[in-house]
């Protein structure tokens, strides 16, 4: 479970001064549901989910990821995150095997739990018949699958995705689509951000409209359909931000 | 800091640098093919340059021939490789040579002007002190051969005067010689390659210790960023101070085998490859490298290297892009290279300040090992000053690591 309360962050910039990123958001995604953060580039979705999985400080406010505040123990919190973005990169000198092991042992797994989590996930991914390749030599939705299986290798509760289908081809964006219903399915809780409504629709059980940092709308997309007066995601979010 | 995860961060930034062409490149194809190359082509030229010069027969005027004795005249007309003439015939032998003859001199015309007194046969007869002035040109290296050619006839026929004269009061010769002192026309064949070779080694350690460190530091942190895997370290529940730790360290490593691959490659050359070329002069050049000089050498190269590969990591860090990263540390190379060629200016000499200056007192203190002389006092003020540079500078990576503005420059 994830709970968003109030976030801020504020960048300073040199020509533009104080810049608020995400301006008090607050949000909550339940276990077995998937959450989609919905707006336009730069709206905040990056910033918010950055601060979920720890790798940026929130200015001000708390978030917690079942029940663990990310700031006061962000290495509790960080086993808890499987995290995956549109533009995560592999490194090509490893094999998919050796990369995935590496970040077992990142997240302080033992080495006979590594082989067997690898061998589980590489049957469920289909992944065998390459896994001992270098990741230069894959084709995209190969490599698809070996982000995939990084970010789930100490199998968390808890599942970031940061624009995952961004700049993908339609199979590699498949797969991946495919990956966060499974994610759903085993009961984990799922977030992720995008701008594109379509897929928002297809997969979100709720979503959350943001844009220049602050949460316009936030319910499941029935909700959000109905209370604008809109049949589709892309007229209602107009209407929301009011643009 | 968590040792075991940064001994798994260490292992793994290892595998993935050394499947790195542009890190192998570096660490081993320059030490291990490059170098030996150059040694062996700078040598080759070196030994045709000397032996052209040695064999050149050197052109030499004598002023004043008429009055110097027939005997000293005899022993210059038979000296191997010089070819005399008085001025006399020097000037008949050309219309043009009219002028002056340091002017010719200087002009190239030939290499040496022997200036006999008017008084010399004489003086030698009366027992009375005279000069014999020789004129070269030290700018022109054939000149400066010439002179040690003129003086080994000058000098067995002062002996043999000195003799004569011993003689005629009924004294031993060997009154004046208690001891014999050997000497061997080394000096400028020494000066022209053995000190050269000396002093292009730190240099040569130096820079491949710094090149060693550049494309592994780069792709460690710069590189990180520009694939996007960046974000899924920090992330990760290892600490960022174990990321900066273990990458470090991977830095440190290639710089470091860069930097001895390096040394022994060029002692390897120079020792083996010189030698065989020419053994007479390939010896001279020899260099001196025995177990506790290469251990001192190690010694001054760890903290350095422990600088370089802070430094490079702390640019690599702050640069949003790989591209950007190599820039800067083209940068640095040049700030790294002046402190190493300084070292090679003549009258540069070690004292606490210079001891200080990082790279400059490594480059100073191997300079000084490989021929011979070894200050520990220096060599301590020098590791102990490179260790806190090289801490600062982690530090500043750290920092740098841990620093949101920094890691998510755009």
């Amino acid at each position: 479970m994830i709970q968003a309360n109030n976030l801020c962050k504020v960048f300073k910039d040199k020509k533009r001064g104080e810049v608020r990123a995400v301006d008090g958001v607050s949000f909550e995604c339940k276990s077995g549901k998937v959450f989609g953060l919905l707006g336009p580039n730069g709206a905040g979705k990056t910033t918010t989910l950055r601060m979920l999985s720890t790798a940026l400080k929130p200015t001000s406010g708390t978030a917690f990821i079942d029940g663990i505040d990310v700031e006061r123990e962000p290495q509790r919190a960080r086993k808890r995150i499987g995290f995956l973005s549109g533009n995560t990169g592999l490194y090509g000198r490893l094999t998919a095997r050796e990369m995935v092991r590496y970040f077992g042992r990142l997240y302080g797994m033992q080495k006979d739990v590594i082989a067997e989590r690898i061998d589980k996930i590489f049957t469920l991914l289909d992944m065998h018949d390459f896994a001992d390749v270098r990741n230069d030599k894959l084709s995209s939705g190969m490599k698809q699958k070996v982000s995939i299986a990084r970010s789930v290798v100490h199998d968390p509760p808890v599942m970031v995705f940061d624009e995952p289908t961004t700049g993908l081809d339609v199979m590699s964006s498949r797969t991946i689509v495919g990956f966060i219903k499974q994610c759903c399915n085993d009961g984990k809780c799922v977030i992720f951000s995008t701008h594109i409504m379509s897929e928002a629709a297809r997969l979100c059980n709720r979503v959350a409209i943001i844009h220049k940092g602050k949460l316009y709308a936030d319910g499941t997309v029935h909700e959000i359909l109905s209370s604008s007066g809109c049949d589709n995601l892309e007229d209602a979010f107009i209407k929301i931000i009011g643009e | 800091m968590h040792p075991g995860t940064v001994w798994t961060i260490y292992k793994k930034e290892l595998t993935d640098t050394l499947r790195d062409r542009r890190t192998l490149i570096f660490m081993l194809a320059i030490p291990m093919v490059a170098i030996p190359l150059l040694i062996m082509a700078i040598s080759q030229l070196m030994m045709s340059q000397i032996t052209k010069q040695i064999e050149y027969e050197s052109m030499v005027i004598v002023q004043g021939a008429e009055h110097a004795t027939d005997d000293l005249m005899a022993r210059f007309r038979d000296a191997g490789t010089l070819k005399l003439l008085t001025e006399n015939e020097y000037r008949a032998s050309d219309s043009t040579h009219k002028g002056d003859l340091k002017d010719a001199l200087i002009a190239g015309d030939f290499e040496a002007l022997v200036v006999i007194p008017e008084t010399f046969d004489s003086a030698i007869e009366s027992e009375t002190p005279t000069t014999v002035e020789i004129y070269y040109d030290q700018a022109e290296m054939k000149s400066e051969f010439t002179v040690d050619k003129l003086r080994d006839v000058l000098d067995p026929y002062k002996e043999h005067v000195v003799e004569q004269r011993l003689k005629s009061r009924n004294i031993p010769a060997d009154v004046i010689e208690p001891f014999d002192v050997s000497k061997h026309n080394v000096a400028p064949m020494r000066k022209l390659a053995g000190e050269k070779v000396g002093a292009m080694l730190p240099y040569i350690v130096i820079l491949m210790c710094f090149m060693g460190a550049i494309y592994p530091a780069i792709d460690l942190a710069a590189g990180e960023k520009e694939r996007g895997t960046l974000e899924t370290l920090l992330v990760s529940p290892a600490s960022r101070g174990d990321f900066v730790v273990g990458k470090y360290l991977v830095i440190l490593t290639t710089s470091l085998i860069a930097a001895l691959m390096s040394l022994g490659s060029l002692t390897f050359s120079i020792n083996y490859m010189v030698k065989g070329l020419a053994s007479e002069i390939g010896k001279m050049l020899m260099l001196q490298l025995d177990v506790s000089t290469v251990l001192l050498i190690i010694l001054v190269v760890l903290p350095m290297a422990g600088i370089f590969a802070a430094l490079l990591l702390s640019v690599s860090v702050f640069a949003r892009s790989f591209k950007e990263a190599q820039n800067y540390s083209n940068a640095l190379m040049m700030l790294i290279i002046l402190p190493a060629i300084a070292s090679m200016l003549p009258g540069v000499d070690m004292s606490y300040q210079l001891a200080l200056v990082p790279v400059l007192n490594a480059s100073m203190i191997i300079k000084n090992a490989v021929s011979g002389t070894v200050q520990w006092n220096y060599v301590a003020t020098a590791f102990a000053a490179s260790v806190v540079y090289a801490a600062i500078l982690l530090f500043f990576a750290k920092k740098w690591f841990e620093k949101e503005s920094v890691l998510f420059r755009t």
